[in-house]
């Protein structure tokens, strides 16, 4: 047997190992998997984005002051009981305060050994509180997700690479359905006195762009207490910081036109390799994201 | 496996007035809970009881039973014990006109 055979082999090997595992072969993971989380086994790292302050808490940027902790959840609905989610009772639920626009992150925080292809896969789905008996299809603005990277300490040109991606599902009332990602972040500005910390809200309204080709139209059940998981996968190469490929559910996107927010690097941020998931609210409601699972996993 | 536990914050520098409330946070699977709440800041006025809600849907919400004193100086703090709450969990308050305190609201929860 030739080496190259060799690696097919093994290969092939790992796939069919990996797709007798009922918890993995929902995914397709690289070679290396970084980290699954399925939240029967609880938090998993995920954890609120907290912002930046110094001395005093008042020096929080809003964006950031109004995030709270995400929660582990069986979606118990007040109409059909607890919905549970897709191997287990459990789910991540990120939400939202009451309040038009109200934003709420969850990150997961590593650093990265090899720079390469890194694949980010999730099972999720969003919903408004069920506080009116309404279909409520365009309460909730945006779902989504993003990537904090920074490069190694010693790399040339060394740079800050945030890729987001949100799914735009309504915006005053009107319901838009389509992926927008966003290049451009607000301007720096110094928390507290002493030019140590720095904060910007990279999720502020502004400057979110579509993605070319990137209306779709997702599984939205007839009534704000019925959900239905959705599947999602995001390539990233930590070498050229360019995304690769994008899916979700049955379509995989064209994603030459994608660009990330790209800042200087920062003094203390090395090798950073950071994951948040998101949700944004469009009504004086709160706005739910739910997370099955997160598989992430690397070509090395 | 050790049993999960976990420390969430329900309210951070949220500046408590009128009829005040932590975010709904759900916490079905944990057998037991302590809430602790930190004033932050000096407290302005008379400082109430806090009371603990629980709820069959996160949006009804009705007392738990459990009552405390909210800390009537900068860095006091008060704290309840909780179990059998169900799933839904929050700190509520009513402040008298013109009273008011920068909380900090932290569950933590044991399976």
């Amino acid at each position: 047997m030739t080496i190259r055979e060799n690696k097919a082999l093994a290969e092939a090997m790992r796939i069919a190992l990996q797709r007798a595992d009922p918890r993995l072969s929902r995914f397709d993971p690289l070679s290396r998997i970084i980290s699954h989380d399925e939240f029967s086994t609880g938090h998993c790292g995920w954890s609120q984005l907290v912002g930046n302050y110094e001395d005093d808490l008042d020096t929080m940027l809003p964006g950031y002051a109004q995030h709270t902790s995400a929660m582990l959840s069986t979606l118990g609905h007040w109409d059909a009981g607890s919905h549970g989610g897709m191997g287990s009772s459990y789910a991540l639920k990120v939400a939202t305060r009451p309040r038009k626009g109200a934003q709420n992150v969850v990150i997961k925080r590593h650093t990265f050994r090899e720079r390469g292809r890194i694949r980010f896969e999730t099972y999720f789905t969003f919903k408004p509180e069920a506080n009116e008996l309404k279909l409520s299809e365009t309460d909730v603005r945006s779902v989504g997700f993003l990537f904090d990277l920074q490069t190694g300490d010693r790399d040339e040109g060394g740079e800050r690479v945030m890729p987001h991606l949100r799914f735009l599902n309504a915006l005053d009332g009107e319901h838009l359905q389509k992926w927008q990602f966003k290049r451009r972040t607000t301007k720096f500005k110094p928390i507290g006195d002493t030019d140590k910390t720095l904060s910007h809200y990279h999720l502020s309204p502004e400057d979110w762009e579509d993605l070319p080709g990137g209306d779709q139209r997702l599984c939205y059940n007839e009534i704000p207490t019925k959900v239905n998981w959705t599947y999602l996968r995001f390539d990233f190469d930590l070498e050229q910081m360019k995304a690769l490929a994008f899916q979700c559910n049955d379509r995989h996107f064209d994603v030459s036109g994608f660009e990330s927010i790209r800042i200087p690097a920062m003094k203390n941020l090395w090798c950073m390799l950071n994951f948040c998931l998101f949700a944004e609210t469009d009504a004086d409601k709160r706005a739910f994201l739910y997370v099955d699972s997160v598989c992430v996993s690397g070509d090395f | 496996m050790l049993p999960e536990n976990i420390t969430a914050i329900l309210a951070r520098n949220e500046y408590w007035t009128d009829k005040a409330a932590s975010e709904p946070y759900e916490a079905g699977w944990a057998r037991e809970a302590v809430i602790f709440v930190r004033a932050l800041k000096q407290p302005v006025g008379k400082q109430p009881l806090a009371r603990v809600e629980i709820s069959p849907d996160g949006m009804h919400w009705i007392a738990e039973g459990s009552e405390f004193a909210l800390p009537g100086e900068k860095d006091g703090l008060a704290v309840a014990r909780i179990s059998h709450f169900g799933n839904w969990l929050r700190v509520a308050a009513d402040f008298e006109p013109g009273a008011q305190s920068a909380v900090l609201v932290t569950l933590h929860l044991k399976a």
